[in-house]
């Protein structure tokens, strides 16, 4: 566990080891600062809690908070990598006099973002860029810049507060430009043939001489839909009947944004604060409360038990937690005797038999490239369109019913070695040969097998009685295995 | 409307007879226009209502002895691939239902003529799920036909699957463990029995060949045939027994030279 009041830095690997790319105040204190190396680091700091930076959370993080954040205004641009990835952008045009005007909404922002454990540094200012060099070089945490003083402002503040890249601030470094006021006012010809584009248009955009466009999020939509009951229910039936209402108030909203729920989740909390979850997953998307209701009554059959409604359920809350693209005429137009097959009833039907029965319970065969009978075809579940077959061969007999596991069949008589067996022993039974057709010769997958398995030779038997039998040899006599063994691997009709 | 037959006491003998029967399946309240699935051998077909298996029924089958089962999942699978509609067929086997380490699979039952690509396996841990899994599946009206293995099934039971599957109209195939003695309310029950196939002139395997013994068969008459099955998935009757000797015969005849 880490400690944050002692000293914690997260570390990015660089050229020269591992540098700190974040650290907290215990850390700062130390005296230590960004992009100092992680071992000189330690030296300074004697016990340093370090860990590796981990983007892709903090990426996740970020994107969070922005979306909270869309409580303020609609528009949160949260900063890319040219911005630090570390903050976000409101527009807050026409949004601040519902919280009071711009000082208080930055003092609500602050105050939340304090309850959050977020140290947090926030600037309002005309231009996106005005304002975030304030947020980071402000010597005040919440600063609010009156409009068009963005020069006077920027002028007190070092090069760095114009978001350049590390070659840009060196060079201005070199070259004695220190604050950003040395470059307001100078001449722009010099400038724009020495550096690169970005530098005037990074101070341009700042003094909102030219735009900055923001990449806004999206907020996801969000399904879904709750109820809070007087009296707590208690029995299945009465879920279910709440199950149809809540998903009826979804439809709205799914048909408007012409999505359907390929998975929901039920939440049912009870009197005493226990939540009972219930998830579905379906086969296609649908918009159907009555599907819906009547899943989750399967759902709650099979979970009998599991499921304890103890003092009773309070609150209902149906989820859609994933929405798919779904045509606007596959609603409920569901005829029962209609000759015409329809994919979204025979989804439905999977749906609430996988409900019942367990999801591997329902399932399809679908053809694959092998030799090897067995693994010529595999189990799959019911979605989307079949697999087509091949056209069935005639000259290769194959069983309707295949043993996947090979049973070895016993007391074999075979009138010449490599022949068909004139007599065999399965499951106690001795099967007298009266015809034998064969053999179809299938050779190992070798690609596929290490270890050689040995060669297989098929034979169609049929016994005295009529019955058929899929058998194989296995092994070429002499070159492959010196006694062979047979094997019953499917039933013939 | 209601039925009306005038039987006047100087029609012929056959006539009334007709006007009888016809009139029997409204009185066992099965519509008289239910479509039918025939086996194409007019001698089979006359002996079943409308000449044909009635769509939208129940209907079992069961092997003659229980080494039989195969022939008896093989005439069930040949029945599911006959079936015009070409929507999904649903095939519900509890655990075990076609015996130990045994599954459907998938290239055989395409020579049988059941394109895999239209099955979908259910499988169920018992009796109950599966009259639960084929009643819903009857009901949805989705699949063309339901088959499935059924270890039990009492005449209330099989009251409700006959209702819902005349209800959708779907036919319901069961295939029944050998011996059964239950009384349903199936339209007819089939006894089947494995018999040395039908060879080509180079003695290689071409029809398969069963007895099918119609046990049961409401509105209609029972009866015993030798049945063929072709690689084109045509029913026909076996011409002559076949001849297990047929090879041996050449030895047995004598010549004189």
């Amino acid at each position: 566990m880490v400690d944050p009041k002692r000293p914690f830095v997260l570390s990015v690997e660089a050229s020269g080891g591992p540098r700190i790319a974040a650290l907290n105040e215990a850390a700062e204190a130390e005296g230590l600062a960004k992009q100092d190396l992680v071992a000189d680091a330690r030296a300074k700091a004697g016990v340093l809690q370090v860990r590796d930076i981990d983007p892709a959370a903090d990426d996740t993080a970020l994107k969070r908070l922005a979306l909270w954040a869309t409580r303020y205004t609609p528009l949160v641009s949260p900063w890319g990598e040219a911005n630090g990835a570390d903050g976000f952008f409101l527009d807050i045009t026409g949004a601040a006099h519902l919280f009071g005007g711009e000082e208080s909404l930055l003092a609500d922002l602050a105050d939340r973002l304090h309850g959050f454990g977020l140290p947090a540094r926030l600037a309002i200012a005309d231009t996106a860029g005005a304002a975030w060099a304030l947020s980071q070089f402000h010597s005040s945490s919440t600063v609010v810049l009156p409009s068009g003083q963005e020069a006077e402002a920027l002028a007190r503040l070092p090069v760095e507060a114009l978001r350049l890249s590390f070659d840009t601030r060196t060079t201005l470094r070199r070259l004695g430009f220190k604050r950003v006021g040395t470059l307001i006012d100078k001449s722009r010809a010099p400038f724009a043939a020495r550096f690169e584009k970005e530098l005037l248009l990074r101070l341009d955009q700042a003094l909102g001489r030219a735009p900055e466009p923001l990449v806004f999020i999206k907020t996801p939509p969000i399904y879904h839909s709750a109820r809070y009951l007087l009296e707590p229910i208690f029995t299945a039936d009465a879920v279910v009947a709440f199950t149809t209402r809540l998903m009826r108030s979804l439809v709205h909203a799914l048909v408007r944004d012409g999505v359907g729920a390929r998975s929901l989740r039920l939440s049912l909390y009870r009197v005493d604060g226990v939540v009972e979850t219930i998830d579905l997953g379906l086969t296609l998307p649908t918009r159907s409360p009555t599907h819906v209701a009547r899943l989750i009554g399967l759902k709650l059959e099979r979970l009998a038990g599991a499921v304890d409604a103890g003092f009773g359920f309070e609150t209902l809350d149906l989820a859609v937690t994933v929405a798919e693209p779904m045509e606007a005429e596959q609603t409920e137009l569901v005829a029962a005797n209609d000759d015409s097959f329809s994919p979204e009833q025979c989804a439905a039907l999977v749906d609430r038999l996988q409900q019942r029965l367990g999801r591997d319970s329902v399932q399809r065969l679908a053809p694959v490239e092998s030799h090897l009978p067995e693994r010529a075809e595999m189990l799959e579940a019911v979605v989307g369109d079949a697999a087509v077959w091949p056209a069935p061969d005639t000259n290769r007999l194959r069983p309707p019913i295949l043993l996947p596991r090979a049973e070895e069949v016993k007391e074999v008589m075979a009138v010449v070695p490599d022949g068909p067996p004139a007599r065999f022993r399965w499951r106690g039974t001795l099967h007298d040969v009266a015809h034998a057709q064969g053999p179809e010769r299938i050779a190992n997958e070798w690609w596929r097998d290490r270890g050689a398995k040995p060669t297989r030779d098929y034979y169609l038997v049929e016994d005295k009685a009529g019955h058929r039998f899929w058998l194989y040899r296995e092994g070429l006599q002499g070159s492959e295995i010196r006694s062979p063994r047979w094997f019953l691997h499917g039933l013939f009709a | 409307m209601k039925p009306s037959v005038v039987i006047a006491p100087d029609q012929p003998r056959a006539g009334i007879v007709t006007a009888l029967r016809r009139l029997l399946p409204r009185m066992e309240s099965v519509a008289a226009e239910t479509r039918v699935l025939p086996f194409g051998i007019p001698e089979l077909d006359s002996h079943l209502p409308q000449g044909g298996l009635a769509l939208g029924s129940l209907h079992e089958v069961m092997p003659e002895t229980k080494e039989d089962a195969l022939a008896a999942f093989g005439f069930v699978t040949a029945l599911l691939g006959r079936m015009l509609r070409k929507d999904p067929v649903l095939f519900v086997t509890s655990s075990g239902g076609l015996g130990r380490n045994a599954r459907p699979y998938g290239h055989g039952l395409h020579q049988l003529g059941l394109d895999p690509a239209r099955a979908i396996l259910v499988r169920t841990a018992n009796n109950k799920q599966s009259l639960w899994t084929l009643e819903e599946a009857l009901r949805s009206g989705v699949p063309a036909a339901v088959a499935g293995t059924l270890e039990r099934l009492d005449l209330k039971t099989s009251q409700r699957l006959q209702f819902a599957a005349r209800e959708s109209g779907v036919p319901l195939l069961l295939l029944r463990p050998a011996g059964i003695t239950e009384s349903t309310v199936a339209m007819t029950r089939w006894r089947v029995r494995s018999m040395q196939a039908a060879r080509d002139r180079f003695g290689l395997i071409a029809r398969w060949r069963w007895r099918l013994t119609l046990e049961r068969c409401r509105n209609g008459r029972t009866g015993e045939w030798l049945v063929e099955y072709d690689n084109a998935y045509r029913f026909s009757l076996a011409t002559a027994v076949a001849d297990p000797a047929l090879p041996r015969r050449a030895s047995t005849e004598r010549f004189c030279a």
